[in-house]
C-alpha cells in the first residue's frame, strides 16, 4: 500500500495542482499556455533526466549549471566560426559529455564525496566560460539555429518538446532494460556490495556522470537558441531545480531510487507552480519560498518511508 | 574494601534474540579487588552478557546487583551511573576531538555550573594528572585520530578507569597493544586491583591469563560451564569446557570426487593482519578455515578475492595465475566470496530479491542491449524455490526478508554466476536451523558439481561436518591443517587458542 502512495503520489500532486490553479484562473489551460509550461520547463527536465542516473547511483552533480553555458558557449563559437548547426549542437552536446566525464572520474577516483567535487567544478567551469568569452555574450548565431528553440514538429508539437519525449525514452530505456540500468540501481543502493558482486563501479559512474553532461551540453544549446545568443552566465542555479526535479520526482538523495516518469512529473510540478503563480499575480520571491518548502516535504517523505523500510526489516 | 558483599553479581541471566537463545541463567560473580578471566568461543555468548551488563542489551531474566543492590539498566548511562565502565573491542573515540576531550566525553570539566563553557585549562590538567599517574606517554592536546592503534586503546582505557568506580569491563584490551604495553597494562591492572575495583577480563590469548586472573568463568553456547578460582583447571580441562559445542545439525553426506587442484594460494601476506598464508582446494573439496575472532580468516578470503588486496603472495584459479585487485576481475576469473557481513559488503536492502540474485551475472541475461526480464524472472523463480527461499517473490525487496532468507539470496547470487571457486566466509552466521541445512545440502551440490569450496567458520561442528580439510589459523598466521575426520573440536581450539 505504502508502495503504491509512494510511486504515485507525485503523480497526484501534480493533477490536484493543476486542478487547483484551473479552478482559480481558468487560463491556465489554454493550449498556448500549456505549450509555454512544457517549453519553459524542458531544458530542466531534460537535465533532470541525466541527473535522475547519476543519483539513482548515489552521485549528485552540482555543476551542471555551470556545464550548460560552458557548453552552450562552445557550441555556438563553434557556428559563429562556421560549423553548420546540426554540428554545432553536436559539439555542445560533445563538451557538455566531456565536462561529465571529468567529473565522473574525479568522483570515482578521488575518494571524496561527489558533492564536494561538482562543487568545485561548479566554480571551474563558471570561471572558465567567462573567461573564453569575456564576460560577452556569443552573438551572430545564423537564424535557423532558433528553430531548436521555438520551432514545431510538423508544425504542432515544439521542438523542445520532442527533444524532451525523445530523451525520456532513452533514459527510460537505459534505466529500467539495460545492464547500465541494474548496475546504477545496484551502486546506489550499496556501493560496497556492487563492488564485492564484482561491478566495475568506477567506469559506470564515470558513464553516468558523462550521460548526465551529454544532455546539459542539449539543454545548454536549447538554451542558447531560445536567447539566440551564448550566454557565458547561462543555467546559473539551476542545479538546484534540477535536483528538486529529481527529488520532489520520488528519487532519492541517498541513491537507489528515482525513475524518469518520477522526475518529469517533478519538472511539471515546479514548472507549473511557477506558472501558475505568474498567473495569479504571485511575485516570484513568493514562489521562491513556496518551491523550497515543496523540496523540504518532498525529502521528509522520502525520508519517513526508507525509516519504516528499515524498521520493518528488524 | 574486601568484605563480603561481591562488587557485582549477575544471577540467571537470560536473553533470546529473535527466538535465538544467546544466554541461559548465567551467574557471574566479580569481587572488589580481583580480576574475573571471561572465556569462551566465538559465540558463545560473552559479548552479549558484557552488552548487558554495561546496559546496552536488557536481559530476557535475570537480575544485576551492585554491591548487593539490584539495580535496572535500562540504557548505558545508568550502568555508568553505578560505576560500570567498558572498553570495548572496537573503539568507540571520537577521532577529531583529542586526547583530554576524548577523556572527559559527555563529563567535561565546566568554569560554571550555569554557563556551559567547558574549563579546558582544567580537563587537560585533570587528564595530563591520570595519564601520568598511569605512565601514559600520550599528550592530552593530541587529536585522537592521530595516533596510533595501540594508543588510542590507552586512552579507551584511560576514559573507561575514569569512570569505573566499581566495576571494569575489558574486552580484548591486548589485541592491539605490543608486549611492552601489555606488560604496562598489566601493571595497570594490578593497580586497579589494589584500589578495590572489581575487573572482568575478557581474551582469547589464554596464555596471558595466568599472570593476572583470580578467578575463571568458562562460557559455551550461552551457557556457564565453569566458574571457579584460577589455577584448579588444567589447559587441556579448559579447553574440553569451551569446545564441546553440541552438535545440532545433521550434516548431510557428500559423494563429490576429489579432482585436480581448482585454487592454489602462496605466500600471501598483508601485514599486520595475517603473513604468509598458503593452501590448495581441489574441485569436490571443501577447505575448512578456524580460528579465533581476529585470527585473519575474513583478511585472507578477502584478500584472495582482492576485495582487499594482499600485498604481496601468489593466487592460482585453475593454473592461471591471477593478481587479486578487484573483485571485478576476480568474478571473471571464477572465483567468488560470500562476506560475512551480508548487510555491509552483501546485499542491496532496498532493491528486489531477483535483482540482488543476478547481480553478479547480469551479462547472461543480457540479449542485444536489453537485459531479457524473462530470463531474469526465471532465473530468480528457480533459485528461490531451490533454496526454499520465503517469501517466494522475486519482487519483494531483500530488506523485508529474515536473515536467513537474506544470506539464502546472497548463496544464490553465486550458485547462478556459477564460478569456481567458493569462498564462503561465516555462510551460516545469524542464520536459522531450517536454513542452515538448505545451505550445507548447497554447499554439498556445489563440491558435487566439481567446484572448490573454501570455507571460514567459527561454528566448530559445523566445519568438522562439512570440511574435508581445516586450516586453523591463530594471529595471522597459519597454524596447522587438519584432517576434519581425524580431528575434534578440542584439538582445533588448543591449536586456536594457544601458543604451542
Amino acid at each position: 500500500m505504502s508502495d503504491w502512495i509512494k510511486r504515485f503520489l507525485p503523480f497526484i500532486s501534480l493533477i490536484v495542482l493543476c486542478a487547483l490553479i484551473a479552478v482559480l484562473e481558468p487560463r491556465f489551460l489554454s493550449a498556448g499556455n500549456l505549450a509555454s509550461v512544457a517549453r519553459q520547463t524542458a531544458v530542466i527536465t531534460i537535465m533532470a533526466m541525466g541527473m535522475t542516473m547519476v543519483m539513482v547511483a548515489g552521485g549528485i552533480d552540482l555543476s551542471v549549471g555551470s556545464i550548460m553555458a560552458l557548453a552552450g558557449v562552445v557550441g555556438a563559437l563553434a557556428m559563429v566560426a562556421g560549423v553548420p548547426v546540426v554540428g554545432g549542437i553536436a559539439i555542445a552536446m560533445l563538451a557538455g559529455a566531456s565536462l561529465g566525464m571529468i567529473n565522473g572520474a574525479a568522483v570515482a577516483s578521488l575518494g571524496i564525496p561527489a558533492f564536494i567535487v561538482t562543487l568545485g567544478a561548479m566554480g571551474i567551469y563558471r570561471g572558465s566560460v567567462l573567461l573564453l568569452t569575456g564576460g560577452n555574450a556569443v552573438v551572430g548565431l545564423p537564424q535557423s539555429f532558433g528553430y531548436l528553440a521555438e520551432g514545431h514538429f510538423l508544425g504542432l508539437l515544439p521542438i523542445p518538446l520532442l527533444i524532451v519525449i525523445i530523451v525520456a525514452v532513452l533514459i527510460h530505456f537505459l534505466l529500467a532494460q539495460t545492464q547500465l540500468g541494474r548496475y546504477c540501481y545496484a551502486i546506489g543502493s550499496n556501493v560496497e556490495a556492487a563492488r564485492y558482486a564484482g561491478v566495475r563501479v568506477a567506469r559506470n559512474q564515470i558513464v553516468y556522470y558523462s550521460i548526465l553532461g551529454g544532455l546539459t551540453g542539449l539543454a545548454g544549446a536549447i538554451e542558447s537558441a531560445r536567447l539566440v545568443t551564448g550566454q557565458p552566465t547561462a543555467g546559473e542555479g539551476y542545479e538546484l531545480r534540477v535536483i528538486a526535479a529529481v527529488v520532489i520526482g520520488g528519487g532519492s538523495l541517498s541513491g537507489g531510487q528515482g525513475s524518469v516518469m518520477g522526475t518529469i512529473i517533478g519538472a511539471l510540478i515546479m514548472g507549473v507552480l511557477a506558472n501558475g503563480a505568474n498567473l495569479l499575480g504571485i511575485s516570484s520571491f513568493t514562489q521562491q519560498i513556496v518551491i523550497g518548502a515543496v523540496i523540504v516535504m518532498a525529502v521528509t517523505f522520502d525520508e519517513f518511508q526508507r525509516r519504516r523500510l528499515e524498521s520493518s526489516e528488524a | 574494601m574486601t568484605n563480603s558483599v561481591p562488587a557485582l553479581e549477575m544471577r540467571g541471566i537470560s536473553k533470546s534474540f529473535a527466538g535465538n537463545t544467546v544466554l541461559s541463567e548465567v551467574d557471574l560473580t566479580a569481587a572488589s579487588g580481583s580480576v574475573l578471566a571471561l572465556v569462551g568461543e566465538n559465540g558463545a555468548g560473552k559479548s552479549t552478557l558484557m552488552k548487558i551488563l554495561a546496559g546496552v542489551h536488557q536481559p530476557d531474566e535475570g537480575e544485576i546487583a551492585i554491591d548487593g543492590r539490584v539495580m535496572e539498566f535500562r540504557g548505558p548511562r545508568d550502568a555508568l551511573a553505578c560505576g560500570v565502565a567498558m572498553i570495548y573491542q572496537e573503539l568507540s573515540l571520537a577521532p577529531h576531538l583529542t586526547v583530554a576531550e576524548n577523556i572527559f566525553l559527555g563529563r567535561e570539566p565546566l568554569r560554571s555550573k550555569a554557563g556551559g563553557i567547558v574549563d579546558h585549562r582544567k580537563m587537560e590538567a585533570e587528564a595530563r594528572r591520570i595519564l601520568e599517574e598511569y605512565g601514559f606517554r600520550l599528550n592530552p592536546r593530541t587529536r585522537v585520530g592521530r595516533l596510533s592503534a595501540a594508543d588510542r586503546q590507552l586512552v579507551e582505557i584511560t576514559r573507561a578507569i575514569v569512570e569505573a568506580r566499581r566495576v571494569i569491563v575489558m574486552d580484548e584490551p591486548t589485541s592491539s597493544l605490543t608486549s611492552q604495553e601489555v606488560e604496562e597494562l598489566f601493571r595497570l591492572i594490578r593497580d586497579l586491583k589494589s584500589r578495590g575495583l572489581a575487573i572482568i577480563y575478557i581474551s582469547h590469548r589464554l596464555e596471558e591469563l595466568p599472570s593476572i586472573a583470580d578467578r575463571l568463568l568458562i562460557l559455551r553456547d550461552g551457557r556457564s560451564v565453569y566458574d571457579g578460582r584460577w589455577g584448579e583447571l588444567s589447559t587441556d580441562e579448559m579447553i574440553r569446557h569451551m569446545a564441546g559445542r553440541e552438535l545440532k545439525e545433521i550434516f548431510p553426506p557428500r559423494t563429490a570426487e576429489i579432482g585436480g587442484v581448482r585454487l592454489r594460494v602462496k605466500g600471501l601476506s598483508r601485514r599486520p593482519l595475517f603473513d604468509d598464508i598458503g593452501f590448495e582446494a581441489r574441485a569436490g573439496e571443501v577447505v575448512g578455515i578456524a580460528g579465533l575472532a581476529g585470527a585473519g580468516r575474513t583478511e585472507v578470503v578477502e584478500a584472495i578475492y582482492g576485495a582487499h588486496p594482499p600485498d604481496e603472495g601468489e593466487v592460482w584459479v585453475d593454473d592461471r595465475q591471477i593478481s587479486p585487485s578487484r573483485p571485478s576481475v576476480s568474478v571473471r576469473r571464477g572465483l567468488s566470496l560470500l562476506t560475512e557481513d551480508r548487510k555491509r559488503t552483501g546485499l542491496c536492502l532496498n532493491l528486489a530479491i531477483s535483482r540482488n540474485l543476478t547481480l553478479a551475472n547480469i551479462k547472461s541475461l543480457v540479449r542485444g542491449l536489453r537485459v531479457d526480464r524473462r530470463r531474469e524472472r526465471d532465473a530468480a523463480r528457480n533459485y528461490i524455490e531451490k533454496l526454499h527461499i520465503q517469501p517466494p517473490q522475486p519482487g519483494k525487496a531483500v530488506g523485508r526478508l529474515s536473515g536467513g532468507n537474506q544470506q539464502k539470496v546472497l548463496l544464490g547470487r553465486w550458485l547462478y554466476a556459477d564460478t569456481k571457486v567458493f569462498l564462503l566466509d561465516e555462510p551460516t552466521r545469524g542464520v536459522d536451523v531450517a536454513a542452515r541445512s538448505e545451505i550445507y545440502k548447497a554447499i554439498n551440490e556445489l563440491a558435487e558439481s566439481g567446484a572448490a569450496v573454501v570455507m571460514v567458520s567459527s561454528d566448530l561442528p559445523e566445519l568438522l561436518g562439512m570440511a574435508d580439510r581445516i586450516i586453523v589459523m591463530r594471529r595471522g598466521r597459519m597454524v596447522v591443517e587438519l584432517t576434519a575426520s581425524k580431528t575434534s573440536q578440542e584439538e582445533i581450539v588448543r591449536y586456536a587458542a594457544f601458543e604451542q
